[in-house]
């Protein structure tokens, strides 16, 4: 298989282009359902009331993420079928478990003599959970969230398979004609994608830390 | 006024109560230590106070209104609270810590931050130099100062002191309880005061409540509580240099022979002492300057004199029992 540089350009500049918009689109949307999900389950199953089950959850959460992703599509086939919707739901139960397990740990990250001094002194369960729980743990849950955004950019790949086009588009249509070219390509859109994807949320993170913890 | 009555508390996945039938009056303006071994009760007995543990049963009274059936946070509100370990908000600068519960109190902003420059200068902390600065560029020491003035920041009428100079060095523990007293003297809050070093319960104590295994061992001054300790344990936990800590605790005025006629003849004595120094102090000048008799002075006059006999009256008077040791 011999390397056609032109070819490369070629689906870098005139295939991809079209391909990036549907790509984010596979991204995000599963990204923010799963922070949607997953960021209230996992300050839920730190209040003492749930507190017992966090270790099931996670459990049953990590269980799911070792099922490939593709595997998760085809379970779900004959109820969702094919489509952007099947896609947009398997990679967001994809997406869960970083979040929430960030989350949690995050939260009970926080230094025991904090959370009990705040509480000493009057705090209610909510305004610990608002004005020290949340500051405190904030960067370790943005870090589960940047872990997920960037590992479904990888899986969103895979959306093609059911129809959901995207970045995946190109490269299966590489694999499928043996056309090197196209899969590098599309690996390399990828590849930007993912790095600035996690640029963009590390500098919405540093702007929402609270400023001691930079 | 605090009133404990019958308090028990009973862990779920322990045989016995971690505390048991425990009573207590605390009189306003008083400062109780409650003091015994780690694992005896006392800080979950603090911890019932401001009920960040419910008690399993007995009642709890603060002037007479009953703490279990109060609001739990607006009680936390009004009631000062320190812990060894500190726990200053990490995120948040030293004035804001301080600011905490007057913010929660709702107060004016101006209020609040004129509250919080003088009780930063209260407990010795320049304002404007700490003021902005974070918990973590903080020494200990400061942390500590910080702490305290956090819990007295909405000035409450009670505080809860759990092993409060336990983190620091002796010298700065030293240091930080002469200043809390110092505190303690012009603002005479009721202080509940947990501690396992019994030198320091006598040092900051009204009256000391000796804890072991959940259940109160004896609740006296710390002068009853040396010179009458109630069993074996008390003994033990005071130590062997029991006849010397009662020297450290009683003044020299207290115990000085009031005699004319001695004291003409002590003209001219080189060994003196002033008359609100401990008894330990004279008893350290008749050990260097080798004499048998102290002249008690208050400014230049000598008022009285303490010699051999009135020393080891008082401490054989005092602790005669330990011959039973």
């Amino acid at each position: 298989m011999n390397f056609d540089f032109a070819a490369f350009l070629e689906a870098l500049i005139h295939r991809s282009p079209p391909h990036v918009l549907e790509h984010l689109l596979l991204v995000l949307v599963p990204l923010l359902l799963a922070v949607a999900i997953s960021f209230p389950t996992g300050i839920l199953l730190t209040r003492p009331r749930y507190r017992p089950f966090a270790g099931q959850v996670l459990a049953l959460l990590n269980a799911g993420q070792t099922i490939p992703p593709l595997a998760v599509i085809c379970i779900f086939l004959p109820v969702w079928g094919l489509g952007y919707r099947p896609a947009v739901i398997a990679l967001t139960i994809y997406a869960l478990l970083p979040i929430a397990r960030n989350t949690i740990a995050g939260i009970s990250g926080v230094p025991l003599e904090v959370r009990e001094a705040a509480r000493g002194m009057g705090m209610t369960a909510r305004e610990v959970l608002l004005q020290v729980e949340l500051p405190l743990s904030f960067p370790v849950i943005m870090t589960g969230i940047k872990t997920s955004a960037v590992l479904t950019v990888g899986t969103a790949t895979l959306a093609t398979l059911v129809g959901a086009r995207g970045m995946g588009a190109v490269i299966f249509a590489g694999i499928n004609f043996r056309r090197v070219e196209l899969i590098l390509a599309g690996t390399l859109v990828i590849g930007v994608m993912a790095l600035l994807l996690d640029r963009i949320l590390t500098l919405i993170e540093y702007a929402l830390t609270p400023r001691f913890l930079r | 006024m605090i009133e404990l009555e019958g308090l028990t508390k009973h862990y779920p996945n322990s045989k016995k109560p971690a505390v048991d039938d425990f009573s207590l009056k605390m009189a306003e303006g008083e400062t109780c230590v409650f003091v015994g071994p780690s694992g005896c009760g006392k800080t979950t007995i603090l911890r019932m106070i401001n009920r960040l543990v419910e008690p399993t049963s007995g009642s709890i009274r603060i002037d007479g209104k009953d703490v279990l059936s109060a609001d739990q946070d607006q009680l936390r509100r009004n009631m000062g609270y320190v812990i060894q370990q500190i726990g200053l908000l990490p995120h948040r600068t030293v004035r804001d810590n301080v600011a905490l519960v007057p913010r929660l109190l709702g107060w004016a902003e101006e209020r609040t931050l004129k509250r919080v420059q003088e009780l930063l200068g209260l407990v010795g902390l320049d304002p404007e130099e700490t003021g902005g600065k974070y918990p973590h560029q903080l020494s200990g020491g400061q942390m500590q100062r910080v702490g305290v003035a956090r819990a007295m920041a909405a000035d409450p009428p009670i505080m809860l002191m759990d092993e409060p100079f336990g983190a620091v060095d002796p010298i700065v523990r030293s240091r930080l309880q002469d200043e809390f007293l110092q505190i303690q003297h012009s603002f005479n809050k009721t202080i509940c005061f947990v501690t396992h070093d019994i030198d320091e319960a006598m040092k900051m104590g009204d009256k000391v409540a000796i804890i072991n295994e959940g259940k109160l061992v004896q609740h006296g001054t710390p002068m009853e509580v040396l010179s009458q300790p109630a069993g074996p344990f008390v003994r033990n936990l005071l130590g062997e240099d029991r006849g010397v800590k009662l020297l450290d605790l009683t003044k020299c005025q207290d115990l000085m022979r009031r005699d004319e006629g001695l004291l003409q003849k002590l003209q001219g004595n080189p060994c003196t002492i002033g008359a609100l120094q401990p008894v330990k102090a004279a008893l350290e000048v008749m050990l260097r300057k080798d004499c048998d008799t102290v002249t008690v002075l208050r400014g230049d006059r000598a008022v009285g004199a303490l010699t051999w006999q009135e020393i080891k009256g008082h401490i054989h008077g005092l602790s005669g029992e330990d011959h039973e040791l």
